[in-house]
């Protein structure tokens, strides 16, 4: 066998194990990117009193370049809100083992019924511009969804755990 | 799925957290094992028997309706 891909092997097995999630500090740069948006979109919007459109996918033979200003604000306040929900969603809890694994994996497909329900809710009851909407909610709310069960359900665990060590 | 981790644990005089450090879990984990809220992974039950130097049939055992 040669060496290279036994390195390569060697990384997958790496990967496998680390059950791709960021690392537990990366939670608190996802909160970070959360808060940096607020000052963008309060700028932004002290800018632009009326509320600027968001006109991309550009349609084609338009003269609008790929990154204009409305584009950046939509990297700089959405696209970032959910880097920082997906780092705060997938980040390692201290101590990550099977149980662990096991509520991240319920509060998943809790987080992703819950959403499709919504979704196919919506869908059928909204027409024109409100459908275009629902669908940019999408783009952040199963994350939601998702850390917000995940939370609660590692909350009530602690608090399970706890009041058990007080009787022992 | 039934256990006796807690006797067991009495008897080796180790709190939960020690036993959790030993089978690398934590320690919320090994409490809902013990309460019966959790059921652990071939691998951890097998972790926990060597930690009490027993089978796996000394301290988990099925329940009628398992």
């Amino acid at each position: 066998m040669s060496s290279i891909p036994y390195i390569w092997y060697r990384k997958l097995d790496k990967m496998s194990k680390t059950k791709y999630l960021f690392p537990y500090n990366s939670r608190f740069l996802g909160i970070a990117l959360i808060l940096v948006h607020i000052p963008i979109k309060l700028i932004w919007d002290a800018h632009y009193p009326g509320g600027y459109d968001h006109n991309n996918p550009i349609s084609p033979g338009s003269e609008t370049p790929l990154f204009s200003p409305p584009h950046l604000f939509f990297i700089g306040t959405t696209l970032m809100v959910l880097v920082g929900l997906f780092l705060i969603a997938f980040s390692k809890e201290k101590i990550e083992d099977e149980q662990i694994v096991q509520l991240r994996l319920d509060s998943l497909r809790w987080a992703i019924y819950l959403n499709y329900a919504i979704l196919l809710f919506s869908l059928v009851f909204t027409h024109g511009s409100d459908s275009k909407h629902i669908l940019m909610l999408n783009i952040w709310l199963p994350l939601l969804f998702f850390i917000l069960r995940f939370q609660w359900v590692l909350y009530r665990l602690n608090r399970s755990s706890k009041s058990d060590e007080t009787k022992l | 799925m039934k256990n006796n981790i807690r006797v067991e644990r009495a008897i080796k005089n180790i709190t939960q957290a020690e036993l959790a450090e030993k089978v690398g879990v934590s320690r919320q984990t090994i409490n809902t094992i013990e309460s019966n809220k959790y059921i652990p992974s071939t691998l951890l039950a097998l972790k926990i028997a060597r930690v009490f130097g027993k089978t796996l049939e000394e301290i988990f055992s099925l329940e009628e309706n398992d």
